[in-house]
């Protein structure tokens, strides 16, 4: 199987817990020191092709700046119920998500890209097109919150499809193509393959 | 990467003291908004700002796909290209824009601050708003109901769009030229377009060489 779908959830609760202090500052949800982390950054190697297709984070809803009662599972401070969290793609050095004066923002509010999704909670964004991260990139995915006063329930989710071996080669040749890499297009691609073999074969 | 999704939030939360900042804080708190005033999202100077007018160079090209606002106190989006509101009654006069009740952020929020019920979209940005080189563009809220400094509301906008550069926006060009729609799929399909034309055109010239390249 050289195409496989994969998720990632970081839960800034476990492990070294996410707190106040880090309220304003990024953090990696791979290596960050915070939450569940993995052993190295996210990279890919030589034989592998990754398309990131979702990532979300805890959402947040607006309110009134008297308001301190909880509202819909979070508490409220500022007038924001919710940690007012964002999610930023990183590829090597480079941040994905850019405000229009092209300088590099937060990246996704929770409030547009919830985790998880609810009735209350309902997405405004999706990632298309999607984020690729070719052969021997290091990528990252960087979360940032304002509200100090909610960070227990910080949770962030990553969705994506891990092309590797011939896979990873067939979804590079289709970037050349200017085709989009997704499972439906990396097989289509094998069936044309395996029919001009074929269709050559008989006059051999 | 020449074809990138991109969204732009902003709320009326800006540090004590100010109105305005360049960079979200901890310790932003609410700034009242008068009503039936526009304020640019990105250089109103209230709340989350950007450092200059939100504009396309020559070698970019913007589809905005979706906008939306906090649905209470009758928040509405307007989107301004150059000098011209997009949306217009019917009587080609100004109008606010689309109401939050229309396009909520978020979607399934309340219709008032505080309440129970979740609203759904009743409005889809088709087609797309196409921002050419060298164009700038606005993003206007309003609101229709006056919130009080005692209690003030945290209202905010969302747009979404899609950010083509370089090579793209040129394709981007070209599919506007042809009546083509302009979105990630079809700037793919010109591209291949192109591809198997240099390739037919290379086959062609062979032959024509008597099968000599």
């Amino acid at each position: 199987m050289s195409m496989r779908s994969q998720i990632y959830e970081w839960d800034g609760s476990r492990g070294t817990a996410i707190a106040a202090a880090q309220a304003g500052s990024r953090h990696s949800i791979f290596i960050g020191g915070y939450g569940n982390n993995i052993s190295k950054p996210a990279e890919t190697t030589a034989t592998q092709f990754v398309v990131v297709e979702d990532i979300a984070v805890t959402p947040s809803a607006f309110g009134s700046s008297l308001d301190t009662a909880a509202y819909r599972g979070y508490t409220t401070a500022n007038g924001v119920a919710g940690p007012r969290a964002f999610i930023q793609v990183r590829i090597n050095t480079t941040d994905y998500f850019l405000d229009p004066d092209n300088v590099g923002n937060d990246g996704i509010p929770g409030t547009s890209s919830p985790y998880p999704r609810s009735i209350n909670w309902q997405p405004s964004f999706s990632l298309y097109p999607d984020v690729y991260v070719l052969p021997g990139q290091v990528w990252d995915a960087l979360v940032t919150f304002y509200n100090s006063t909610l960070y227990a329930s910080l949770q962030a989710f990553c969705k994506y499809t891990l092309y590797d071996g011939p896979d990873a080669l067939i979804a590079n040749k289709l970037l050349e193509m200017g085709i989009s890499i997704n499972p439906g297009n990396v097989d289509w691609y094998k069936r044309t393959l395996i029919q001009s073999q074929s269709a050559v074969a008989p006059t051999a | 990467m020449s074809m990138r999704s991109q969204v732009y939030e902003w709320a009326n939360l800006a540090p004590t003291g100010s109105t305005s900042a360049l960079r979200r804080a901890t310790d932003d708190v609410p700034v009242t908004l008068s009503i039936n005033t526009e304020y640019d999202v990105f250089i109103g100077g209230i709340g989350n700002n950007i450092t200059k007018p939100a504009e396309t160079t020559a070698t970019q090209f913007i589809v905005i796909e979706d906008i939306a606002c906090t649905p209470i106190l009758g928040g509405a989006l307007q989107v301004r290209i150059n000098t011209t509101d997009y949306f217009q009654n019917p009587d080609v006069t100004d109008m606010v824009g689309v109401p939050g009740l229309a396009s909520p952020y978020p979607r399934g929020s309340a219709s008032t601050s505080g309440g129970t019920d979740n609203l759904l979209k009743s409005f889809d940005l088709y087609p797309d708003i196409y921002v050419l080189p060298g164009q700038v563009f606005q993003i206007l809220y309003s609101q229709r109901t006056a919130m009080t400094a005692a209690d003030t509301e945290v209202v905010a906008a969302f747009c979404k769009y899609t950010l083509y550069d370089g090579p793209d926006a040129l394709i981007a060009n070209k599919l506007l030229e042809l009546g083509v729609t302009i979105n990630p799929n079809n700037v793919d399909w010109y591209k291949r377009t192109l591809i198997e034309q240099q390739q037919r055109s290379r086959v062609a010239a062979v032959a024509s060489n008597g099968g000599s390249a």
